[in-house]
């Protein structure tokens, strides 16, 4: 990455294509220990009863997927992921291919923080969770 | 002179919005070649601020920026143009159940103009309701383009305003800076205030106009090879 | 019309969680389900020469210590199905192996609106996340919809 008075308002982020198998899903939930009452992140059948479409990702996990974007453009220079925001617009369904994007809309001198425009979307390009990040660069 | 606006945005006075209005303004600015807008108009969900000032960052940018809301009614949500001073005794914005008729009727009567939004939207969009209920009166315009449409909303839109006859608006509903300004109204007025703005949206002079990029081919309807 | 709920539940306390400690294996296992290749969180010898002195969880960690009985007993409850609807997350502090992570929380806000799935109630818990040390770790907000 590069330091705080390289970046400007309108640099990209990824995009970032990912494919999220259903297995991985269910690790996310396994590992995370959402076990009971969470069968709409392991089982088809279960997320049908609730009225979704089929299993679907945690919230948590696309909270996850997104701030990785952030942090894998942080690598590891000196620069701290201070704030995350989403919101779950869409419910998101595994064994689909989601793009992540990235967009450094605002940029505070005073503070030395970007704050970044982060969503997933699907193959329609329907926006699925939206959410804003803020970094902080550290001297 | 024509004006371009984006009549539907979200800020960070919004719950579900962290973007502020100044970052917007700068957005455009820097986007100008690809979303051609004059102005935008704030519509922050159930409420209206009446003291908030954005006269320093119209300059700074020489960006309109105008207010109005988006309220929620028993026949979806309404983008309300021309908020007042008796429009904001008469209704609690803050209600999710704002009778659809007796808005729109009262919101003229105080001299404003009601506009459905996202009327291909599920549950909260005019065009399910018309289904299984009578339609509402005195409707002018519906917003036909809305850059937060799933697929197939934008199309129940333009079904809705086909059989009935309205008149149509375009905004981005953008709860992010980088969204500003993908959907918007194109009038052949020139527009300076929120007066100009009420007045053009009643004699249906304007069209909706769409700066999202070309959505990208599914990657299974691509048959072709290439060699 | 509002919605319809006890107005003592506004800025309710929940009863702090039993410490959880942070094991080394979990921030493992929490990076390979999220494809995480930072050796800042994967790798001990890397992450020394990195600016933490030592691994750290990713910072998204954070929001998953909410499991305990003490958290989901206390949101209070609108209808029958309730989902995530999203977060404001602010990290403090980096998360490390064995830190022992207390969660403290509080209702901030309950509000109705419509959406693409009809009325949601939604519920703002507040929580605040420290370590043994009693440092701030982070804040978040869970916005948790309820629907009929």
């Amino acid at each position: 990455m590069n330091s705080f008075e390289e970046i400007n308002i309108g640099d990209t982020l990824g995009p970032l294509e990912l494919f999220v198998s259903k297995d991985q899903c269910r690790a996310y939930a396994r590992t995370m220990g959402m076990g009971e009452g969470a069968g709409r992140f392991t089982d088809d059948e279960a997320a049908r009863k609730e009225g979704l479409p089929g299993m679907i990702i945690p919230g948590n996990m696309s909270l996850g997927l997104l701030s990785k974007l952030v942090t894998d453009w942080i690598g590891s220079s000196n620069a701290w992921l201070t704030r995350m925001s989403t919101t779950y617009r869409v419910p998101v369904q595994p064994d689909h291919t989601v793009t992540i994007h990235g967009f450094i809309t605002n940029k505070n001198p005073e503070d030395r923080t970007a704050e970044i425009d982060v969503w997933m979307e699907n193959e329609e390009s329907e926006r699925l969770v939206t959410g804003t990040a803020t970094v902080e660069f550290r001297k | 002179m024509s004006t371009i606006l984006d009549l539907h945005t979200h800020s960070e006075a919004s719950e579900d919005s962290r973007a502020p209005v100044e970052a917007y303004l700068n957005w455009i600015k820097l986007r100008q070649a690809e979303r051609p807008i004059d102005g935008i108009v704030l519509t922050e969900h159930r409420q209206f601020n009446r003291d908030a000032d954005y006269r320093h960052l119209e300059d700074k940018f020489g960006t309109l920026v105008l207010r109005a809301s988006e309220v929620e009614t028993t026949y979806g949500h309404m983008l309300v143009f021309g908020v007042n001073d008796d429009m904001v005794a008469r209704f609690d914005f803050a209600d999710v159940r704002l009778d659809a008729q007796i808005l729109i009727d009262e919101v003229a009567r105080m001299g404003g103009i009601v506009v459905p939004c996202h009327p291909g939207r599920p549950n909260i969009g005019l065009y399910e309701h018309y289904q299984s209920r009578p339609p509402l009166q005195n409707v002018v315009a519906v917003e036909a383009l809305n850059g937060g449409s799933r697929k197939g909303e934008d199309e129940r839109s333009a079904e809705l305003i086909a059989k009935h006859g309205f008149a149509a608006t375009g905004g981005s509903d953008s709860h992010l800076v980088s969204l500003i300004g993908l959907c918007a109204t194109k009038f052949s007025a020139y527009i300076k205030t929120i007066d100009d703005l009420v007045r053009e949206l009643k004699t249906g002079n304007y069209e909706p106009v769409d700066f999202r990029p070309r959505r990208k081919t599914v990657p299974h309807a691509v048959a072709m090879e290439t060699r | 019309m509002a919605v319809n709920y006890d107005p003592a539940l506004i800025n309710k306390v929940f009863e702090i969680t039993e410490p959880v400690e942070v094991k080394a294996e979990k921030i493992q296992r929490y990076c390979a389900a999220l494809g995480e290749t930072n050796p800042i969180y994967t790798d001990e010898e890397a992450a020394k020469k990195g600016p933490y002195g030592g691994i750290v969880a990713p910072p998204s960690f954070a929001v998953t210590f909410r499991n305990g009985r003490h958290f989901f007993e206390n949101v209070p409850r609108f209808g029958m199905r309730g989902f995530d609807a999203g977060k404001d997350v602010e990290f403090v502090a980096p998360i490390r192996p064995g830190d022992n992570v207390t969660l403290s929380s509080h209702v901030k806000e309950i509000y109705e609106k419509t959406g693409r799935t009809g009325m949601m109630v939604f519920v703002v818990i507040r929580s605040t996340l420290k370590n043994q040390n009693d440092e701030v770790l982070a804040h978040i907000d869970h916005r948790f919809m309820n629907r009929p």
